[in-house]
Parts: C-alpha cells; sequence; structure tokens
C-alpha cells in the first residue's frame, strides 16, 4: 500500500504549487506530461518498476506516478477506480481478468499503436497472441513465465537427498518423501506442501492426462473421476507424510511469508518460474527450480509459457497514445529492460533478452535457463479461463482441499462436490 | 415580510401568527443550518446516500464493472435458498456472538469488580487494562495472534511445560473460531469502563445497611449490585452484541481473508466483503448486507422488549 508520493515531496510540490500560483504562474501540467501507473507486487516489484519510471522521466520528461498493492487488495481496488471512471492510465493486468475487462471497455484495444508509439515488431508471437481478446490486442505480456517447482537446495543438501531434475515424476515424490521423513530435518521438514488445492498443479496434473481446468467455451475440462483421483492421490501423500499435514498448510493464506517454503514446513513448492526471484529475497537458503512433477516417466505437456502479466490501457484513459508510448518504453529500452530483469517473466523481446542475460544474478539466470529450456515439459497454451476462475480455486477448491485434508470429507465425496460446485458457479456469473 | 418585523424591533411572540410559522422558524434557525452544514452533507452524501443506493443495489445484479440491472429479490432468495455459504457464515457469526458477548461482559464485570475496591494506582490499572480494547482491533494485534496460537507459539510453549502437545489452534478447523472469541473478550476495555462508572452510582450506604443485616459480599453482590446495575449490562449486551455481529477485522487477517481453515473463521462481514470485493457481486453483497441489518435489528427489538423484565431503573 505504497503511494510513492511521501508526505515531504507532497508539502514540497503543494508549496512550490501555491508559490506558482501566488507568482500568477500556474504549472504546466499537460495532459500527457503525467500517467498514473497501477500495480501489484512486492517491494522489489516496485523498486524495479520505479527505476523504470525515474529513466522515462529523466528521457521523455513524463511523470509516471506508481501505485502498488498486494494481489488481493489490488482488484478490488481496480474495480472500484474503473467503476468511478478513474482508472489509472496504465494497468498491470493479469490472465484471469483480461478478458472480463476487456470485453467492458475498461481496457482499451492498442492495435492503433501497434507501429506507431508502440513497435511490436520483434515481439514473440505467442506472448503477443496471448495478449489479444476477440483479436483485438488488450495487453501488453510483461515477460513470459512458466509454472515451477520451487526447491530449498540447502534443505535437500542437508538430507542428504539428490534434488529433482524436470525429468522426475509423483512417484520420485513420494521417495523423496520417504527420504525426508527418514532424514527428519529441521524440525519435521517434509518434501513438499499440501498441493490439493494449488490450483496450477491441478491444472498442470490434468493436462499432462489430455484434459484441462477449463475447455475454450468455459466449461470445466475434467469430470468425476478425475477430481477423485486427485483427491486420493493426495490423501495418500498426506498420509504418508510427504506433504504437511492440512493444520499447517492451512497457515498458508496466500502471502509469500506464509507460504510452507519460507516458514521452513516443506522442502518444495509449486509456483511459477518469476517468482524465484521475490521467495529468494527473504529465505536465506539457496533456491532452485524444476518442473512439476510427470504422472509417469516420459509424459510432458502439462507446462506452457504464459505471459505472466500484461500492461494494459485503461478504457478511460485521456492518454492513451502516451501510455502506449511508455509500454513501448518498458519493454525495448535497453536501460529499463536492464533495471527490469527477469522479475517479472522473461523478455518478449529478442534483443532484450540479449540485454538482461549478462546481467542476470544467479537465480534469475535459474530462471531464464528454467523457461527457455521446457523441452517435452512444454504444452500448448491453454484458452484463457473464465471469469468464475478466480473463485472456483478461491473458495471451492480450497475448501474441499483442506475438508478432505482435515479429514471431514472423503476424496469420493469431495471429487463430487467440486464437479458439482464449480458447475454451479460457472453457471451463475 | 419578516425582514421588515425584525425591522420594527416588535418582540416576536407579540406577532406570532403574522409571518409564516415556517419563515420564522427560518429566521430564528438558519444559522444553527448553517454550522450544521458540513455534517448534513457529510451524513446524506456519505450515510444515508450510500445505505438508499445499497438498497436499491440489492436487487440488481451490479459488478461495478458493468451498469446494474434489476433482479427483483432473486438476491435474497438465493441466500436463504441455495446458498451454503451463507449458512454456513451465519453460524460463525451465532456462535462467535453466543459465546464472546456473555463471556466478555462477565469478564468485563469482574475486571470492574476488582478495580472498583479503591486500590491504589488505579488509573494506571485502568488504562492498562483499557489498552486491548485500543489495540485489538488493530492489524497488529491479528497478526500476533497468529503467532501466539501457532504450533509453536507461546500457547503450546506453555502447555508442553505440562508435557502436552497442542494443535496449530489457529490453523485447525475445531479450534480457530475459538481463539477469535477469546481476542474478543480479551478486548473488554470498554464495557469494563463502563461498568466501573456504573458501580460508582451505587451508594455506598446500601451496601453499609446490608452488612448491618448481615448480608455477606455474595449476597450483597446479589441483591444490591447486579440488579442496580442492570441498566449498565443492558446497554452493554446491546452494544457490543451489534459490534459483534460487525466483527471483520480479527477473521480477516488471521485467515487472510479466506475465512479458512474450512469456512471455519467465515464471519458473515467476511463472506460480505469476498462476495463485493472478491468477486464483485456488489447486489449480493448488497443484499447481504441488509439481511444483517434486519437481523441485528430484530435482536435489538427484542432486546427491548424483554428489558422491562429484568432491567431496573431507579424511579
Amino acid at each position: 500500500m505504497t503511494v510513492r508520493i511521501d508526505r515531504r515531496k507532497f508539502l514540497m510540490g503543494t508549496t512550490a504549487l501555491v508559490a506558482a500560483g501566488a507568482a500568477g504562474v500556474m504549472p504546466a501540467w499537460a495532459q500527457a506530461s503525467s500517467l498514473r501507473l497501477t500495480f501489484w507486487g512486492g517491494q522489489a516489484r516496485a523498486d524495479r518498476t520505479y527505476g523504470v519510471t525515474d529513466l522515462y522521466k529523466a528521457a521523455k520528461g513524463t511523470d509516471v506516478e506508481g501505485e502498488f498493492l498486494a494481489w488481493n487488495d489490488y482488484w478490488p481496488k481496480l474495480a472500484t477506480q474503473t467503476a468511478g471512471g478513474n482508472a489509472p492510465d496504465i494497468i498491470q493486468m493479469d490472465y484471469r481478468y483480461i478478458v472480463e475487462y476487456a470485453k467492458r471497455n475498461a481496457i482499451a484495444p492498442l492495435d492503433e499503436f501497434v507501429g506507431g508509439v508502440l513497435d511490436l515488431s520483434n515481439f514473440d508471437a505467442d506472448q503477443l497472441e496471448g495478449g489479444k481478446v476477440d483479436g483485438k490486442l488488450y495487453g501488453i505480456s510483461l515477460g513470459a513465465n512458466s509454472v515451477a517447482m520451487l526447491i530449498n537446495t540447502a534443505a535437500f543438501e542437508e538430507a542428504g537427498i539428490e534434488a529433482p531434475t524436470n525429468a522426475w515424476t509423483y512417484d520420485d515424490l513420494i521417495a523423496i518423501g520417504e527420504a525426508f521423513k527418514t532424514a527428519n530435518i529441521r524440525g519435521g521438514m517434509k518434501a513438499i506442501m499440501d498441493g490439493s488445492y494449488s490450483e496450477p498443479m491441478l491444472d498442470n496434473w490434468l493436462r499432462q492426462r489430455g484434459k484441462a481446468l477449463y475447455t475454450a467455451e468455459g466449461k470445466l475440462g475434467f469430470d468425476e473421476a478425475d477430481a477423485v483421483e486427485w483427491y486420493a492421490m493426495w490423501a495418500k501423500l498426506r498420509e504418508a507424510g510427504v506433504c504437511v499435514p492440512a493444520e499447517d498448510q492451512a497457515l498458508d493464506t496466500g502471502p509469500l511469508e506464509t507460504t510452507m517454503l519460507v516458514s521452513g514446513k516443506a522442502a518444495m513448492i509449486p509456483s511459477n518460474s518469476n517468482q524465484l526471484v521475490g521467495f529468494q529475497a527473504i529465505v536465506q537458503d539457496k533456491l532452485a527450480m524444476v518442473g512439476y512433477p510427470r504422472i509417469a516417466a516420459g509424459v510432458g505437456g502439462g507446462h506452457y509459457r504464459k505471459p505472466s502479466m500484461f500492461f494494459s490501457v485503461a478504457g478511460s484513459s485521456a492518454n492513451k497514445e502516451a501510455a502506449a508510448e511508455f509500454l513501448n518504453f518498458f519493454i525495448s529500452d535497453p536501460e529499463a529492460v536492464k533495471v527490469l530483469g527477469v522479475e517479472r517473466g522473461i523478455p518478449c523481446i529478442a534483443a532484450s533478452r540479449d540485454v538482461v542475460a549478462p546481467t542476470l544474478d544467479e537465480q534469475s539466470q535459474i530462471a531464464l535457463n528454467f523457461v527457455a529450456n521446457l523441452g517435452d515439459l512444454l504444452g500448448p497454451l491453454p484458452p484463457s479461463p473464465p471469469a468464475a476462475a478466480g473463485e472456483i480455486s478461491e473458495s471451492l477448491l480450497r475448501t474441499l482441499g483442506q475438508e478432505v485434508g482435515f479429514g471431514a470429507k472423503s476424496p469420493e465425496q469431495a471429487g463430487g462436490e467440486l464437479i458439482t460446485g464449480a458447475n454451479d458457479i460457472l453457471g451463475r456469473v | 415580510m419578516t425582514a421588515r418585523s425584525l425591522e420594527s424591533g416588535a418582540p416576536a411572540r407579540e406577532r406570532a401568527a403574522s409571518p409564516s410559522l415556517w419563515s420564522r422558524i427560518w429566521q430564528n434557525h438558519a444559522p444553527g443550518y448553517l454550522f450544521l452544514l458540513p455534517w448534513l452533507i457529510g451524513f446524506f452524501g456519505l450515510t444515508i446516500g450510500p445505505i438508499v443506493t445499497s438498497f436499491y443495489l440489492s436487487f440488481t445484479d451490479f459488478d461495478l464493472l458493468t451498469s446494474p440491472d434489476w433482479v427483483g429479490a432473486n438476491n435474497y432468495v438465493r441466500m436463504f435458498t441455495a446458498d451454503p455459504k451463507f449458512w454456513a457464515s451465519m453460524r460463525v457469526t451465532v456462535i462467535f456472538v453466543i459465546f464472546s458477548v456473555p463471556l466478555k461482559l462477565a469478564f468485563a464485570l469482574a475486571v470492574a469488580l476488582l478495580l472498583n475496591r479503591g486500590m491504589r494506582g488505579l488509573p494506571l490499572y485502568r488504562a492498562l487494562f483499557y489498552l486491548p480494547s485500543l489495540l485489538g482491533a488493530s492489524v497488529a494485534i491479528a497478526i500476533l495472534w497468529r503467532q501466539i496460537f501457532a504450533r509453536d507459539g507461546l500457547v503450546n510453549d506453555f502447555l508442553s511445560v505440562f508435557g502436552i502437545a497442542g494443535p496449530s489452534w489457529i490453523s485447525n478447523p475445531q479450534y480457530s473460531l475459538w481463539t477469535i472469541i477469546i481476542l474478543a473478550v480479551w478486548q473488554f476495555g470498554s464495557p469494563m469502563i463502563i461498568f466501573l462508572a456504573g458501580l460508582r452510582q451505587i451508594p455506598q450506604d446500601m451496601y453499609e445497611a446490608a452488612s448491618l443485616d448481615g448480608a455477606g459480599k455474595w449476597r450483597q453482590f446479589i441483591k444490591i449490585t447486579l440488579p442496580l446495575l442492570t441498566p449498565v449490562v443492558f446497554f452493554n449486551a446491546i452494544i457490543q452484541t451489534i459490534e459483534a455481529f460487525k466483527s471483520f477485522t480479527p477473521a480477516f487477517i488471521i485467515s487472510g481473508g479466506t475465512g479458512n481453515p474450512i469456512n471455519s473463521t467465515l464471519f458473515y462481514t467476511l463472506y460480505l466483503y469476498q462476495e463485493a470485493f472478491g468477486f464483485f457481486r456488489m447486489g449480493y453483497a448488497s443484499a447481504l448486507a441488509w439481511v444483517l441489518l434486519a437481523l441485528v435489528g430484530m435482536f435489538t427489538a427484542f432486546s427491548f422488549l424483554t428489558s422491562k423484565y429484568w432491567v431496573h431503573y431507579d424511579e
């Protein structure tokens, strides 16, 4: 919840304004000389982002005022601002919401600026495609990323267990879990967090089975048998002590600090490749990443390179062209790209990647290499999820996962209720 | 016309009938209303306006981004017929109210009685005991609570002295609501202060007379203190119950806004918040808010109706 203008700056600013007013000189507040930018993320992201806005100010003289919030607080605020016709000019947008915002004209199509102030001639085609809704470009991908299993390498070393590679399977996971149990390090650290209500992990598992969370029509892409098997598998992992008990997992309420990786209760958690940087900033032990486990040796296709997030321009913005110009600077200016690194994902322009690569620290390098070398783990980009996906993940999937975890429901019950509950929510909207 | 009547300098009372009543009121009270204007603007613009709007929205499917469409009583019908989470959150809130309010009042009264014995340094103790009420609704305390009741928290450290290995209270669906009830009871400061003021109102000679008649401390409490304190108990009970129904922050912070685990801390207000700002169902959330208002209103009306049987006023 940090607005970038602190009180002192504000006071100085207003004093200057009053002084200017008194002298009969109104400050030249030309419309395009100031842009508002909003994004979700932590301090690390904010520092990098503001580094770029400072560069932009120096290069073009345009002020970009940034504001950032945590994910959970970001969306209510953005929706409220949008409803009030007061949305910031530049909006960080997620795959989950882009369709909804585009269909309601809350964000503007950018096609008219492409080739003009917005040069996308060398932009990765799949990342460009990801920002389109009904054939029009509504979001510029700020980086490619993939889901990834984050690994506490120090814990693996301490336990004397070999860290997995991209070839690993769910059977390997069980073996690793047993080994962690035997090693009994750090007060009974488990191999992995309880992933039974991790939406990306379920999605990845389903894709390997040739199914999907959602179809292109926005319907459920799996059935009760899949769901029951999913819950049964995690019940087995929980019972065997491979994953953390339900009571510990319930402490994880979303923010990085509450995750099992940071609290030290598990050696691995499912996450995203770009988040390695954020996690490493608050964990002492050295982290690394591999793909999610395969359902059987050699089975791939669960992962995909997705736009980690977009910048969109508000439909209500009076400075759309100026905003598009800033976006162009953000994705292609060599200095800006260096400041940003891969914190938002791997840059989508080859030239930007080349600029970034030599400047990266070890962790960022790992993320870059991981996304570049997914190999047979890589599958096609799924269609953007229906608007209710967030609710299904946050209320239904989580509650059912906990109910199985605490023994309040059997995997069979939970599997059935996941299907009926999700269909109910999808039908409601 | 009225201006002239004032110029004439005649006492207004004698001319009572001549200028219209309203213009006379206006003459006399205009400055008052002028001074009230900022408050009136705030009251109508920021309180009444949104209340009326929310009542309208409760009959729509407003989602913040598109304009609201009228859906009749659908929101209310769904709530009572097809929404298990509504009932789950209602259950959590009612349990919270039923346990936290009496416990808190009993605790507040006990401390007030203790402090009423004219001890040295009373203002200091009073301030100390009031402190939790100031801090209680804060984010910091809710985070502290997470630490105290975690698996490796203070409570379990204490229990381990007796060889008990406690669970993670805060993240176990069997206990999580109770940690929030304890948090509420701990914030006994404001009812305590009011009880203390009430106790000071009780004439000392009543106790003197009672002890001359041979009544013990307990008997004095039952026969004198409690009956004379009932108006204060009544006031505190009403206020605290309304507060309890509205309770939001502790559950929001402790569960990270999720109402976890298994919705065991999904307070009614938290569910309302999720529907409104998590899933953008402003219409449904408005309907939820009105049902809560009706519920609190009904409870308060019931309390007032029954009060004549147990609340003793002096006269």
